[in-house]
């Protein structure tokens, strides 16, 4: 009997491990997307956007609530005013000398974002990535000294902004550390890169990212949450389309 | 040559009029149709000139230096800063006016799509002094400095269902690489001569480009046009000392003839034009010397005739040469004549290309006015004259060397 319940410990202490690693492609994904979802969120931070002509900085302010709805809003000198409202559904641009709301669609969502490695498409991606992407969990890699999953992900819908997705996902925080994005036939479009991270309330976030249009010559775009604040009251307004007018 | 000879020459043409005067419509036709053909190329050439001088490049155009380097990424905020530039050109005499411009690609935001349309911005008093800009106006009037207001292509309100009054969103690039949008009135259409700008393009304050486009006074280029005493070509070296010495900084400052993508156009476009030119030219040559020599190898019984009188070989080559001249100096000069009559009305009504033009992104006018070139009608002349007679020499030759009983076998 005590051979027996010895036999079953042992059996036991080794299933822990064997379930951490049986996590599958989609569990780590869910996992990745939950640690970047805040209820709310307030962030301040700014956009290095270096080209062939140097580096230009935006500035801007943004707020977030849950996954589906975002509002940004530039502070530096050239930008000032211009917001970019993401809801459920739809990507709207304000502009303070126009006198309409810009909805973005088709191929108006593939312009840059103030001319950033950054286009409106990439902003309406991330939800619910489980349903759109199959995902296969290729192996396992170190980025700079932290242990990752490398998964990738093909488009199983056509609505996505890129056809397949490579993804290096930290095996202990499920930070995504770098990110690589693909055409269905395998160019290489766009890369990311966590370059700093912070602890927010037990999750690790990156506070600045490296973004790499791959279709551009030397051009990269750094992006800095210099202050975030989470969990945060908002109005209940502040992602209409009332309010973005204001 | 004696004056029996031209007396029988002249006898031989008046004795046939009918045959004459076939002969001598033919080339008539031949010079009148190389005339016209060469009035409508010279009008078509300094149609294209105009054009390119007038809305793309002036006759000097300045620019900053490192603009054409990188002009396929539209740097906006590559720009010459106006201010110095205008105090530069106001003190040169040999400068007749010139214009800032900020042109612009942008989109038009209407009904929920983008619509792509080029953007102008221009100082429209300076402009009234450059081109004739009332004249190219539509419907409406000129947007005012100050206010958010715009004029449109006539083809391009057109095809976007706009109209005077309509309010439209415009979406660009600023000069920072970051986008704006700036909402515009459209206050009047335009039809400027060339298709493609009306098609395409509208015009906004040169101010409100500024602040829309975050130039801080920057122009993206200033057209200049020079008195007629000078040429570009001498004129540009001077104005660029004098421009860069006002605004401290090196600009790329250059007669229309070195800026490749225009004028290379244009000589390309003379290039065709020549080509063209010459094969009418030759197929005018082709009727001349058909019909001299059609005329002379139906007259070998003629020719036996009077060989068996007594008429020696180079009497009958001269013959037959004086009779060729005379009625391609006859023909020439009625060919011409209603060549340069047909010139003159065609110059007053122009021909009109819209239909054909339609759709194509070329600087020529829709509607071309053919131009008078005395130099080349007087060479159509003289060449017509020369052609027709130097023609006579092969038949009249191979019919002097004949003997009459054989030339008599002629029927």
């Amino acid at each position: 009997m005590k051979n027996k319940i010895v036999m079953i410990m042992i059996l036991l202490s080794l299933l822990i491990p064997v379930s951490v690693i049986a996590l599958t492609g989609e569990e780590i994904i869910r996992k990745a997307d939950d640690m970047q979802v805040f209820e709310t969120s307030e962030a301040t931070g700014e956009m290095r956007i270096k080209d062939r002509f140097g580096v230009k900085v935006s500035t801007f302010i943004s707020w977030s609530r849950g996954s589906d709805e975002s509002l940004i809003e530039f502070t530096s000198k050239a930008e000032r005013g211009q917001k970019v409202l993401r809801t459920e559904d739809e990507l709207y641009l304000f502009y303070p000398d126009a006198e309409e709301l810009i909805r973005m669609q088709g191929s108006m969502l593939r312009q840059s974002m103030l001319g950033s490695d950054v286009s409106y498409e990439d902003m309406t991606g991330g939800k619910d990535r489980i349903s759109q992407y199959d995902v296969v969990l290729e192996g396992e890699e170190s980025v700079k000294g932290n242990d990752c999953y490398v998964l990738m992900m093909t488009a199983k819908v056509r609505t996505v902004p890129y056809p397949k997705e490579k993804v290096w996902i930290d095996k202990e925080t499920f930070l995504v550390w770098k990110a690589e994005y693909y055409t269905k036939s395998g160019r290489l479009l766009k890369e990311m890169e966590a370059l700093e991270v912070q602890e927010f309330e037990d999750r690790l976030i990156a506070v600045e990212t490296r973004i790499s249009d791959k279709m551009k010559t030397d051009t990269e775009t750094i992006m800095v949450i210099s202050d975030l604040r989470i969990n945060v009251p908002i109005d209940d307004d502040k992602f209409s389309l009332e309010e973005l007018s204001w | 040559m004696n004056t029996k000879l031209i007396k029988t020459a002249l006898r031989n043409i008046s004795r046939n009029k009918r045959r004459s005067i076939l002969s001598g419509s033919a080339i008539a036709v031949a010079a009148m149709s190389i005339v016209a053909l060469f009035s409508l190329i010279e009008g078509m050439t300094d149609d294209m000139a105009f054009n390119l001088k007038t809305y793309y490049t002036g006759e000097v155009r300045v620019k900053h230096a490192d603009y054409d380097t990188y002009e396929r990424y539209n740097p906006m905020h590559l720009t010459v800063d106006w201010n110095s530039v205008d105090k530069a050109l106001a003190k040169e005499d040999m400068v007749k006016s010139y214009v800032p411009r900020i042109s612009f690609p942008s989109n038009l935001y209407i009904g929920g799509s983008n619509f792509g349309a080029m953007g102008v911005g221009a100082d429209f008093e300076k402009e009234a002094g450059y081109q004739d800009l009332a004249g190219s106006l539509k419907a409406g009037r000129i947007p005012e400095n100050g206010k958010n207001e715009m004029m449109m292509g006539a083809i391009l309100a057109r095809d976007l269902k706009l109209e005077i009054g309509d309010r439209v969103t415009v979406m660009s690039t600023t000069a920072a690489r970051g986008t704006n949008a700036i909402t515009l009135e459209i206050v009047g259409l335009f039809a400027f001569p060339v298709g493609a700008l009306n098609s395409k393009y509208f015009w906004v304050p040169l101010d409100r480009a500024q602040y829309f486009l975050r130039m801080d006074g920057g122009v993206q280029e200033v057209l200049i046009k020079v008195n007629d005493e000078v040429t570009s070509i001498a004129a540009a070296p001077l104005l660029k000392a004098a421009v860069e010495n006002s605004a401290g900084v090196e600009m790329d400052i250059r007669p229309w003839q070195e800026l490749s993508t225009t004028y290379g156009m244009l000589k390309m476009a003379q290039m065709i034009y020549n080509f063209i030119a010459m094969f009418f030219f030759l197929l005018g040559s082709t009727v001349i010397i058909n019909t001299t020599m059609m005329v002379i190898f139906e007259r070998m019984r003629e020719i036996g005739t009077l060989g068996a009188l007594g008429m020696h070989g180079k009497e009958l080559i001269r013959l037959f040469f004086l009779e060729g001249t005379f009625i391609s100096m006859i023909g020439s000069a009625v060919g011409v004549a209603i060549g340069i009559g047909l010139t003159l009305w065609l110059s007053k009504t122009g021909i009109d290309y819209t239909d054909a033009m339609s759709g194509m992104d070329f600087e020529m006018s829709a509607i071309v006015f053919p131009k008078l070139s005395v130099g080349k009608t007087v060479f159509v002349y003289f060449y017509s004259v020369i052609i027709a007679s130097a023609a006579t020499f092969i038949p009249s030759r191979h019919a002097a060397k004949i003997e009459p009983v054989e030339a008599l076998r002629y029927v």
